[in-house]
Order: structure tokens, then C-alpha cells, then sequence
């Protein structure tokens, strides 16, 4: 089948017919042909300089990239829990592990390159800008993938996490401690952000070219940074570099998931805490139903506590969005389960004869109560204290206990979101109270003061990149300051701020002209150009 | 299921699943595998800006 335009060139093709010129399907058409014919999409030439080991970095991270989406879309087919339960979904596992490492690790190595070539010259900082939001944005999706493992490793992480999130505000409405929001943000729309930002940073790249060298010594004549090149051409095809860097990534990836495999901690549940430390279950259970917890007394976007909070100078930024996931600890890890409870005659006289009695009544048999636990012991399933005034409190406890035990607790608390609890809030919350998943936390390395929150169970690498980030929460004002969080959210939140801005900043730009480091990635150009004038 | 059986007997090569280890100086610690990492970086970063790329024919534009 023929149509008017077959014998028609490109151009007239792309132009459409001249009444058509008002379309706005025609304008854009020839607006994006304007900007990006075919020779600038799929290029087989670029500037001679472009001869660095340094310029194979970008495609190797966008190979990377594609490995990363193709094993995590395996992962997602194949749902949240299987790799944890054969050993096929486990490789699967270590290919998305191993290929995110790499990704991180060529990304980071482009962004060094670019940086000392100085390379938003030219009506280039768009480029930059793109380059590092799409870094950032990473970071993120790598954030809310090790909070989806379902293991220890995302279980200690999420209960730290918050805390940051919180004093920003942002906790509000992103709930690390919600297992099903996290898979979402990781599986679709972070990946969507992450996507769309990398393809503009190609296209941008694709648009403007790669940034011309500083001028060699002694030059008279050198094109300008927003000009085309006129120096010399090579032959550059972008497609077999393209399918070797992929090959190049595949078989790292595979080789490394091969070798090192992936790291799985088991999680933990509130039923293998009462089994295995049922003192400090017990322990921590009193403390939430004396309303002494950490949770307890944690406010927004939990509860409402007078003067709770961490502040940013005179402001409280979670205040701003309120109450938004309602936790109360007595209540939801205490009372409400044991109401659940049927056929037993002795709680449901405890729960009356603790519900009827006075507030300070409450408070004396608790009191007393978790003074005793200092010396309880554990027997047959059972915690033993001396005798003494705790009313209907050791009751309540006991049968608190055989519920966790038999992992009833685990589902009550789950229960209240519905058949489908994809949310563990709750249980993440009373787990994060208690000594014994801080104690499996030290054990890992995984505590604040530890640097844990770069750091992966067992030997494997963790999130290096995220460094800085730790590194504040070691030095004052930051690690004795009750603000701590907020101000690290500040200071992260700035820093992130400068580094997507150094284009525009005096002086941090001026950097790589200094350092003068691009004399090497551009060496051969310079010895070239600069051997003419000798 | 041949492939299967495999992938424990490889993914145990080199066993990273052990205690990790700590360099630890004054306020900074950081685990050897992302010290390793790290490292790694700084020195693929340096090759790729010292080594020499190979040549291929030039022309004027």
C-alpha cells in the first residue's frame, strides 16, 4: 500500500502539508524533529575528545538500571514472599541485590566523572540537575526496597527510619512501618519517578551533547560551551556500547548473586519474642500499658503528647499534619487483644476489676508490678515474680504472654486493618519497645550509634550511600541533641539541595576548573592540541 | 530442579552470611564490605580517568 508522502525526503515528511502547519500534532512533530532528528537519538559519531575510560560509566549505570527493573519485575511477578521460600526466588533475589550494588557503584563513579569535567557548562545544568535528581531518587527506591525484604534487616531499619521521617514531617503520609505502602512506592511509583528523571537525563544528554574540554593551553581559538563542536569527529556506535555494557553488567550480576549470594535474616514476630525472652515481653507489655514506652510517649503523627516532638528551631513540622495514624499503646497492644479473648472466665474478671478501678489504683499495681519484674524468672512459659500488690495486672500479663505465644497477638494486632493486614504499624511499634529486637539489632551491628543504617546483616555491603547521612547522627550538636533527627533531615535535605544546584552556585562550580582533574580524562585531546603549538 | 539443587551448593562459595567485620575509628565505623566497596570505587574511578582509552581513526567534521 502506497500513500502521498512514500516519495516524499524526511523533511517534507516531517513538515507535513502546509495546511496542516496549525495542528498541534504537526507542530510538535516538527518541534521534536527540530530538537532531536534521528542522528542525535541514535548517534554515530561523537566529538574526539569523548575517549575515556570515564565515559562508559553513564552506560553502564543505565545497563545497570535494566537489570535492576528485569530481576525486580521477576520479584514482583512472583510476589513479596517467594524469594524468601525457594531457592530460585532467593538467586532472583541476589541478581536485584547485586545488580542495585552495581548500579549505586557506576552511578557514583559517572557523577565523580561528570562533576570534575564540569560538565552543566554549555547550557548543560539541566543535564547535571536531572543526573542528580535521578540519583536522589534512587536512593529512595533503594530505601523502600530494604524496607519491603520482609526480614530483620527491613524490620530494624523501618523502626529507625521512622523516627527521621517523623521529626520531618514526612512519617505523616509515608509510613515506613506500613509494609504495603512501601512495596507500592518501591514496585510503582518510585520506579515510575526514577524512570522518567533517567529518560530526560538521556534525552537531555542525547539534546545538548557532551560538554566540550576546558580550552587547552595557549589556545586562541576554541568553540564555546554552548556551540557545536568543530574539532575532530570518531566513529561512535551507541548501540553495540550499549549491548556490551550490558553483557558487561549481566555477567557481574550473575556472577556476584552466584558467588555471594544475598543475605536473609529471619524476621522476627511478637510470637518468637514471648517465646524466646518472655521477661522482656512481659516487661515491655507493663511499660505500654503504664504508658511509660517509648511509644507511649511518642507524639505526632502517632498521638497527641504536650511538648513531644522534636523541633526545627521554634518549629514542629509534624504538627503540621496532625495525628494521622492513630496509635494507642495501651489500648491496641494491650487491651484490645486480651478482649478478644473468649472462654476465660479469670482475664475477663482481671480486665473488669482493672477497667473499674481508679486511675491511681491502675498506677499503683503497675508500678509495683514492673519493679518486681527487675527480678522475675521465666518457667515453663510462664514469668514468675515475688508476691506483692499487682491487682488484676500478672493476670492480664499471663494471658497477654500465651496469646503472643501462640501468635494470636501477631494477628489481632494485624487484624484491625482487615483480612488483608498489610500494614505492621502496630507490631512493628511494640517490637521496637522491647530489648530484644534492639538486642538482635546490636548483635548485627544495626544501631544508630553503630552506623547501622548503612550497614547489611552479616558481610554483605549495605546502603554506603548513605553515609553522610549517618555520619551526622555521630558528631554533636546532632548525637546528643533530642532535635537529633530533625536536624539531620535538615542538614541532608540542604546538602541535597546544593548538589542538585552546583551549576548555579559560585565557586562550589568553579571546583573542578581548579582541581584541573579533567586534564587527565581529557588527555589525550590536550596532548594532541597542545603538541601542534610546539 | 537440577538448577535448583545447584544455586545452595554456589550461593555458598564464598559465605558472607557469617558476623560481619568493623573497622572502627574514633566516631566512624563502617563494616570491611563497605569499606570494600568504597574503596573499589575510588580506585575504578582512577583507573578510568589514568588509563589510556584505545584510539580509533579521527576526522574533521
Amino acid at each position: 500500500m502506497t500513500t502521498f508522502l512514500d516519495d516524499k525526503s524526511r523533511e517534507t515528511i516531517v513538515s507535513g502539508l502546509p495546511e496542516d502547519h496549525d495542528m498541534w500534532t504537526n507542530k510538535v512533530r516538527r518541534k521534536f524533529y527540530g530538537k532531536l532528528p534521528p542522528e542525535k537519538l541514535l548517534p554515530d559519531r561523537q566529538p574526539s575528545y569523548v575517549s575515556s575510560w570515564i565515559y562508559v560509566f553513564g552506560v553502564l549505570t543505565v545497563s545497570a538500571l535494566v537489570v535492576v527493573l528485569l530481576s525486580g519485575a521477576i520479584l514482583a511477578f512472583k510476589g513479596p514472599s517467594w524469594w524468601h521460600e525457594s531457592g530460585e526466588g532467593h538467586f532472583v533475589n541476589s541478581l536485584h541485590l547485586w545488580s542495585v550494588e552495581f548500579f549505586f557503584f557506576f552511578m557514583v563513579i559517572h557523577l565523580w566523572g561528570k562533576f570534575f569535567m564540569a560538565s552543566w557548562r554549555g547550557k548543560r545544568a539541566m543535564t547535571w540537575v536531572t543526573g542528580m535528581l535521578a540519583f536522589l531518587a534512587s536512593v529512595g527506591t533503594a530505601f523502600t526496597g530494604y524496607l519491603s525484604q520482609l526480614n530483620f534487616d527491613s524490620q530494624w531499619i523501618s523502626t529507625q527510619a521512622k523516627d527521621g521521617l517523623n521529626a520531618a514531617g514526612v512519617g505523616s503520609f509515608f509510613n515506613v512501618l506500613n509494609f504495603g505502602q512501601m512495596l507500592m512506592w518501591h514496585i510503582v511509583l518510585l520506579p515510575l519517578v526514577v524512570g522518567i528523571i533517567v529518560g530526560i537525563h538521556v534525552v537531555m544528554v542525547r539534546l545538548r551533547g557532551v560538554v566540550h574540554p576546558f580550552p587547552p593551553k595557549g589556545a586562541k581559538t576554541h568553540p564555546a560551551d554552548d556551540m557545536p563542536w568543530t574539532g575532530k569527529y570518531r566513529r561512535y556506535d551507541i548501540l553495540k556500547e550499549g549491548t556490551i555494557a550490558m553483557a558487561i553488567v549481566l555477567i557481574l550480576t550473575i556472577l556476584f548473586s552466584v558467588v555471594f549470594s544475598s543475605p536473609d535474616e529471619k524476621s522476627i514476630t511478637l510470637q518468637s519474642w514471648a517465646q524466646n525472652d518472655p521477661i522482656d515481653f512481659v516487661t515491655t507489655a507493663t511499660s505500654e500499658l503504664a504508658g511509660t514506652s517509648v511509644s507511649a510517649a511518642y507524639s505526632y503523627p502517632y498521638n497527641y503528647v504536650p511538648d513531644a516532638g522534636q523541633k526545627l528551631g521554634p518549629f514542629s513540622l509534624p504538627s503540621i499534619f496532625g495525628v494521622t495514624i492513630p496509635v494507642n499503646p495501651a489500648q491496641d497492644f494491650v487491651l484490645k487483644p486480651l478482649e478478644t479473648v473468649v472462654y476465660n472466665p479469670a482475664l475477663t474478671s482481671a480486665l473488669q476489676s482493672y477497667n473499674s478501678a481508679s486511675t491511681a489504683q491502675q498506677t499503683s499495681w503497675l508500678d509495683n508490678y514492673t519493679k518486681a519484674l527487675d527480678k522475675a524468672t521465666a518457667s515453663g512459659g510462664q514469668v514468675i515474680v515475688r508476691n506483692g500488690t499487682y491487682g488484676p495486672v500478672p493476670e492480664m500479663m499471663s494471658s497477654l504472654l500465651v496469646m503472643a505465644r501462640s501468635g494470636g497477638l501477631d494477628t489481632s494486632l494485624l487484624s484491625g486493618n482487615g483480612f488483608y493486614g498489610t500494614d505492621y504499624t502496630k507490631p512493628l511499634l511494640f517490637l521496637a519497645d522491647s530489648g530484644y529486637m534492639a538486642g538482635i539489632a546490636q548483635a548485627q551491628h544495626l544501631t544508630g550509634s553503630q552506623w547501622g543504617m548503612m550497614n547489611e546483616t552479616g558481610n554483605y555491603p549495605g546502603q554506603a550511600w548513605l553515609w553522610l547521612y549517618t555520619f551526622f547522627y555521630q558528631i554533636k550538636p546532632m548525637s546528643t541533641s533530642g532535635n537529633a533527627d530533625v536536624l539531620v533531615w535538615a542538614l541532608m535535605i540542604g546538602l541535597s539541595g546544593i548538589m542538585v544546584a552546583v551549576p548555579f552556585i559560585p565557586g562550589l562550580r568553579a571546583i573542578p576548573e581548579k582541581t584541573k582533574l579533567y586534564r587527565f580524562i581529557w588527555k589525550d585531546y590536550y596532548r594532541d592540541e597542545e603538541s601542534k603549538k610546539v | 530442579m537440577a538448577i535448583a539443587a545447584l544455586i545452595p551448593i554456589f550461593a555458598s562459595l564464598i559465605n558472607l552470611d557469617h558476623p560481619g567485620h568493623y573497622i572502627t575509628v574514633g566516631v566512624i565505623s563502617i563494616s570491611v564490605a563497605n569499606f570494600v566497596v568504597v574503596v573499589l570505587m575510588v580506585v575504578v574511578f582512577l583507573l578510568a580517568i589514568f588509563l589510556r582509552f584505545p584510539k580509533s581513526k579521527e576526522h574533521q567534521a
